[in-house]
Parts: structure tokens; C-alpha cells; sequence
């Protein structure tokens, strides 16, 4: 069996044959899946500096002296890495005075720190699968970003108290500003909200709770889903980045809504976490430093201070460093112009298994196993789930933990 | 998908029972539930003014050659792996409790419907509750499916 | 002739498999430079589906192919796929709670009659 690291469901279920030059069969696996094994065919990435082919050896020397000589350097990506990788890259960070971030500050962030600081209840998908009666996908489309999410948890396996399933007893509610292709599944509880309209949609569903007529909005169909809501036993909402980014500085409202609905019934909060282990750098992030990212340990090691805040985040940061290590990400595909471009600017090292625009923009280029088939390790699922997965194939690669403890080693 | 009135348009309109059935209309029922075959209509076949629409005839069939016994067609362009219709098939439940019930994909080969290479794949038709004697129409893989990627004729 | 639009970004998973692959395939770039446009909006640019179409803002400027929606009327909300084109469009000034507006990209779109943005065109933006 393989752990399939495209995504924060990491499904256990995998099973590979590999043949030289392409996976020969694949059972289990989902489309997006399948896409993220066969980056390990195409366009694979080899040791370089400057664009010229070098040894493994030459580039992770050269990665050393840059980080080395940085004054203000960053360390960004991290949430397609394994916990062992990250645990050096913190240590790493501390090690050289440096910023550390990872996608959560663009993304996720904003509720992941309520979850893990447990201002927002949550539970794990088997309890989903168990027992939720009442799913509700925020501002998310499960059915693209996260395809088994539906069938291994929230709408259509049965479990321990959940035995008639979809077909009598689960309930799916999706809130978003297109009809989704989740959303084509749920159409009976399908909410169209406008752009930037989810505060004043979350507001009129408060109202309904409190048995008024809420101002705004098709009034018939919120009571109807505040029913649904108050005649849940188990319930969970699932937010994605569209719900969070439409949210924004009124999180508090969100916290309100839960809070109010546990008033009532029992309701969780599990963040639809995109990359594979994004959970797991905030996690550990937050033991070590009381925050889930955005830290500088600019002052060097021996316990100087942390800060933390926009500053320290990678869109603020990637202008004020002079150098950065990108492990596991592509940021100059991923992130808005300005930050690209500050990126582009300034020398990179690329820890990556393939090919990107980020590697190619690169002064070195590090190649690094492909996690789940080349390299073993520990992540945590979206719900906080640990997950150890072996790999499956024999690599002449080394894992992100590995390239990270021999840079650390030659500085 | 090709309905039983576009395809009644295609054939000879004559009612000459020469098929066995009483109407053109009801030769078109048979063909669209795949009881009859094209060849079965001798007028369509051997009459020159019919050849275009023969012809046609042949094109709006062609999906619906690759159907299963149970009208069960597969787009696997459209498919997302997601494995709803594996979860939600009642024989694949009722073959792989421990499995496909809860949410996994199935260790054996009793299932119908199983994500391969991405994409689903089916198998042992012939357990499909819409085929047989008996048959019920069952809509749990195509009403689970995101993205109509199954479909029955 | 031009439209002021809004443009919200969203995940599909055949373009996400096509960006694992590869990130500089002509497949990739067909599934990612694309803007859905409501029926209304794309009668008043008087383009049809697979028409080109620049989209501008204050950041930068792209050109991308346009496509009618199917889903219900949502005059001057477009939507693109999350890829390096959409982002060329993205601010990443901060609001109060430190995040980028991602799903706030507005601009302006009017039909065009240049070749869809190509990958290295984008990275030589970038590199300037």
C-alpha cells in the first residue's frame, strides 16, 4: 500500500506497480493523484547552479555559502514536506537567523490558528464518517480540490452511526459563489453567496438561529437551512479558501457562528487544508514558537527572540530578503505578481522533485525524492491525523530531511 | 444521448412489421434498449432511398454499442476518480463491507465499480441491479458522479 | 469595447493534473489561460467561445481565451482557474488580517486580437 501525498487526505489505499517509465497500474488512486505520481516521470529535476548541470554535492555546497552569506535570508514552502523535513528546516531557520513561512499565511492561516489554538472546535474525518450528519462545504469544491473527501468521509461511506448514509441520513450544504461541481451534488442545498458577500450570508444564518426573519438574502431558504442546521446531531463545516478569503479580518464571525450553533447542537470545524502536510509545519510551528507561521529568528540561535506577523510573512518578506531556500512549492506559478516577481529577484535555492518555474528561476536547484514513493515520513492529515507512510520505490535521491541536514551541516 | 424519437425519425416510417414488431416507434424502443439491432429492420438495410439514413442511424448508435448489458456507459475523459460510485454502489457495499462501505477502495474482484489509473472502471455487470429478470433501476453511481462521467442509455 | 469585470479564482482538477505533469506543456496553458465569461457579458464584447481576450488591471496584463459559462447569470463575475495566469492579475497588498485578496482581482477585459500569454513571456515579466 501507498500513502498518496497529493493531497491533505493522504489516502492509505494506494496500490502501485511501477515499471521503468511510468506507473503500469494504479488502484485507487484519483485523478489528481494520478497526476501528482507521474510528476516522477516528467520533467524531473537534476543538480544545477546558475543553469549548468553539477553533482548533488557542488549544489548543496552552494546553497550552504549562499544561505551562509544572506543577511536577511527566507525559507519558504514546506507544506508538501514531512514532518522530519520540517522539524530541520525550523531548526535551520534558527540556525541562520532567518524568516520561515509556508503557504498557510496565504491561505489557510487565518483559521488554522484558531483550530490548533482550540478557539474553534474540531474533530477528525473518521468522527465525520461516524457520525456527521450535516456536512456543509464553504467556499470549497472537495469534488476537485480534495476528490475521496465525499467518498471516504462526509457524504457517501457509511459509519459506526451513519449506517443509511446519503441516502437517508447524511446532508450535504454547499456555500460558494459558482455552482460547483460539489455544488451539482448538493443542489437541494446549493447557497449561491455574491463575491465577498459569505459576512453578510453568515449573518442572516445567525439571525435565522435566533428565530428572526433575517434583512438580506432569499428569506425561505435560510430558515429552511436553519432548520437543518438546528436538527443536526453531528455537524461539521468544512471551509475552503474561498469562504476564508471572502472572510478575512471578520473571522471573529465565523468563531460567533460556531460558537452559537454548539449552543444548540454539536458542530465542528475542519479546514480544507490544500497541500499534503500544511497542518503539519503549523503545528509544529506553534510547540516551538507560539505561532503557526510568519516567524523570523533573525538575532541567531541561543533562544533570541521570535517575531512574527505580516512582516514576517512570505509577501513581506520576499521583499526584504536577500536570498531564499524554496522547499516543495512553486511560488513564482502560486503567489500574486509582486511577490513572483521579489522572488525572481533575488538568489533562490529550489529543494523540488520536478521542474518549475521556481527552479527554473533558481541560481541552484536541489532535486529531492518524491515523498510518499521515494521517500518515507510522517504528515498530518487536514483533520490533525498522523500519517507514516514508507516508500515504495528505491531512489538515488535524497529526502527534503536529507538535503536539509547536510546544507545545515556544511554551513 | 440519442433518444427513442430521434432514432424513430431515422427509420422507414412504413410500419411494414417486416421486424417483428407492430410500429417503426416501437422497432425504435427496441433499438434504444438494445433488444433489436439495426440489421433486423430488412427495408433500411436493402432499400437504396434509405442508404442515408442508415448511415446516420449508424452514428447516433455508435455510443450506445459500447454500453454495457445494462446501458451502463463509462466517459473516463470526465471522470475524477473520486470514487463516489464506488462507495455508493449497493453490490459493491454489499460485496466489500469493510471496504467500499466505508470508504475504501475494494481489495477484491466481486465489485463493479473501482477507480483505476485515475479513472472508473467496471466490471461483473451482470450483478448490476438493472440487469436480469429482475432488474430495478438503480441510479446510485450516476447520481453520486460530480461530473457525468456514467451514464445509462 | 470593454467590460469592467470580477474575477474569482477556483480549483479544476484536469488542469491541476495537466500543472503536475508539467508546468510548461501547451495543454497546461489551454486549460489555465482561459476566462469564463456569463452570456451577457461575452454579447457585450461581441466574442464567442475561444475568442482571445486581454484582461487588464493596475498589475499587470494578460491575454487569455474566453468561454461561456453554463451556470446560472452572473453578469460582470468572471472566473479563471487558479494558475500563474490568474495570478499575474492578483494584488498582494495585505488587508488588516495579513492575507492577499485572492478572490478580489478586478479588471478589465476587452476583446483582443493577440496570441494567448505564453508561459516564458510571463517568466521574462517576472525576471524584468
Amino acid at each position: 500500500m501507498t500513502t498518496c501525498t497529493g493531497c491533505s487526505l493522504l489516502c492509505e489505499d494506494i496500490e502501485l506497480v511501477l515499471k521503468t517509465g511510468a506507473i503500469s497500474e494504479a488502484k485507487n488512486l484519483c485523478r489528481k493523484g494520478q497526476g501528482h505520481f507521474q510528476a516522477l516521470f516528467t520533467e524531473r529535476t537534476k543538480p544545477m547552479i546558475d543553469g549548468k548541470e553539477v553533482t548533488l554535492d557542488q549544489a548543496i555546497a552552494k546553497a550552504a555559502e549562499i544561505l551562509k552569506n544572506a543577511r536577511t535570508p527566507l525559507l519558504y514552502g514546506w507544506s508538501n514536506s514531512t514532518l522530519e523535513a520540517q522539524t530541520v528546516g525550523i531548526n535551520l531557520a534558527k540556525k541562520i537567523g532567518a524568516f520561515i513561512d509556508d503557504t498557510s499565511s496565504f491561505c489557510e492561516g487565518l483559521l488554522m490558528e484558531r483550530i490548533l489554538n482550540g478557539k474553534i472546535p474540531t474533530c477528525t474525518l473518521d468522527d465525520v464518517r461516524n457520525f456527521a450528519d450535516t456536512s456543509v462545504f464553504w467556499g470549497t469544491d472537495p469534488s476537485n480540490s480534495h476528490p475521496r473527501h465525499l467518498s471516504r468521509f462526509s457524504y457517501y461511506p457509511r459509519g459506526e452511526k451513519r449506517q443509511k448514509s446519503y441516502e437517508e441520513e447524511r446532508t450535504c450544504v454547499v456555500v460558494d459563489v459558482r455552482k460547483s461541481a460539489t455544488a451539482h451534488l448538493c443542489s437541494n442545498y446549493y447557497f449561491r453567496v455574491p463575491p465577498d458577500g459569505d459576512a453578510e450570508f453568515l449573518e442572516s444564518i445567525l439571525t435565522v438561529l435566533d428565530g428572526k426573519i433575517p434583512k438580506t438574502g432569499d428569506k425561505k431558504r435560510l430558515i429552511e437551512l436553519g432548520t437543518i442546521l438546528k436538527k443536526t446531531e453531528f455537524g461539521v463545516i468544512f471551509p475552503g479558501p474561498g469562504m476564508i478569503y471572502s472572510m478575512q479580518d471578520k473571522m471573529d464571525l465565523f468563531e460567533e457562528l460556531v460558537a452559537r450553533l454548539n449552543e444548540i447542537t454539536t458542530f465542528k470545524v475542519i479546514p480544507m487544508v490544500g497541500h499534503y502536510n500544511m497542518r503539519g509545519f503549523n503545528q509544529l510551528m506553534l510547540g516551538q514558537t507560539g505561532f503557526i507561521n510568519s516567524v523570523s529568528f533573525r538575532g541567531g540561535a541561543a533562544g533570541a527572540a521570535t517575531t512574527h506577523g505580516p512582516e514576517q510573512g512570505v509577501a513581506l518578506a520576499a521583499k526584504s530578503s536577500d536570498a531564499a531556500l524554496i522547499i516543495g512549492s512553486d511560488p513564482l506559478s502560486a503567489l500574486p505578481f509582486g511577490t513572483a516577481r521579489a522572488l525572481a529577484h533575488i538568489p533562490l535555492i529550489a529543494i523540488d522533485p520536478r521542474r518549475s518555474l521556481t527552479t527554473d528561476a533558481a541560481q541552484v536547484v536541489i532535486p529531492s525524492a518524491l515523498s510518499g514513493l521515494e521517500a518515507g515520513g510522517t504528515a498530518l492529515r487536514m483533520d490533525g491525523t498522523r500519517i507514516s507512510f514508507e516508500p515504495i520505490t528505491e531512489s538515488e535521491r535524497l529526502s527534503d530531511e536529507q538535503i536539509l541536514t547536510r546544507i545545515m551541516e556544511a554551513i | 444521448m440519442v433518444g427513442a424519437m430521434e432514432i424513430y425519425m431515422l427509420l422507414p416510417k412504413t410500419n411494414c412489421k417486416k421486424c417483428g414488431l407492430p410500429t417503426c416507434m416501437a422497432f425504435a424502443v427496441g433499438l434504444l434498449g438494445r433488444e433489436k439491432k439495426i440489421d433486423e429492420c430488412p427495408p433500411l438495410i436493402e432499400e437504396k432511398k434509405y442508404e442515408a439514413k442508415l448511415k446516420k442511424l449508424h452514428e447516433v448508435m455508435a455510443p450506445l454499442e459500447n454500453a454495457s448489458e445494462t446501458g451502463l456507459i463509462i466517459h473516463p475523459e470526465k471522470c475524477f476518480g473520486c470514487g463516489n460510485c464506488v462507495v455508493a454502489c449497493p453490490v459493491n457495499v454489499a460485496a466489500e463491507p469493510t471496504r467500499c462501505a466505508v470508504g475504501l477502495g475494494p481489495e477484491g474482484d466481486k465489485v463493479i465499480l473501482r477507480v483505476q489509473d485515475g479513472v472508473v472502471l467496471a466490471n461483473n455487470l451482470k450483478e448490476c441491479r438493472r440487469f436480469g429478470p429482475n432488474k430495478i433501476l438503480c441510479n446510485a453511481c450516476t447520481a453520486t458522479c460530480p461530473s457525468k462521467a456514467i451514464e445509462f442509455v | 469595447m470593454s467590460v469592467e469585470l470580477k474575477i474569482v479564482c477556483f480549483e479544476d482538477i484536469f488542469q491541476y493534473e495537466s500543472g503536475e505533469k508539467s508546468r510548461f506543456s501547451d495543454e497546461y496553458r489551454q486549460l489555465s489561460a482561459v476566462i469564463l465569461l456569463d452570456k451577457q457579458d461575452m454579447a457585450s464584447l461581441g466574442v464567442k467561445d475561444g475568442d482571445k481576450v486581454l484582461v487588464e488591471n493596475e498589475i499587470s496584463k494578460i491575454v487569455v481565451a474566453a468561454k461561456t459559462t453554463d451556470d446560472e447569470p452572473h453578469a460582470g463575475l468572471a472566473f479563471m482557474i487558479n494558475s500563474v495566469w490568474s495570478n499575474q492579475l492578483l494584488r498582494d497588498d495585505l488587508c488588516n488580517a495579513s492575507v492577499p485578496r485572492f478572490k478580489g482581482i478586478t479588471a478589465r477585459v476587452a476583446p483582443s486580437q493577440e496570441e494567448v500569454t505564453q508561459i516564458s513571456e510571463i517568466v521574462q515579466r517576472l525576471r524584468a
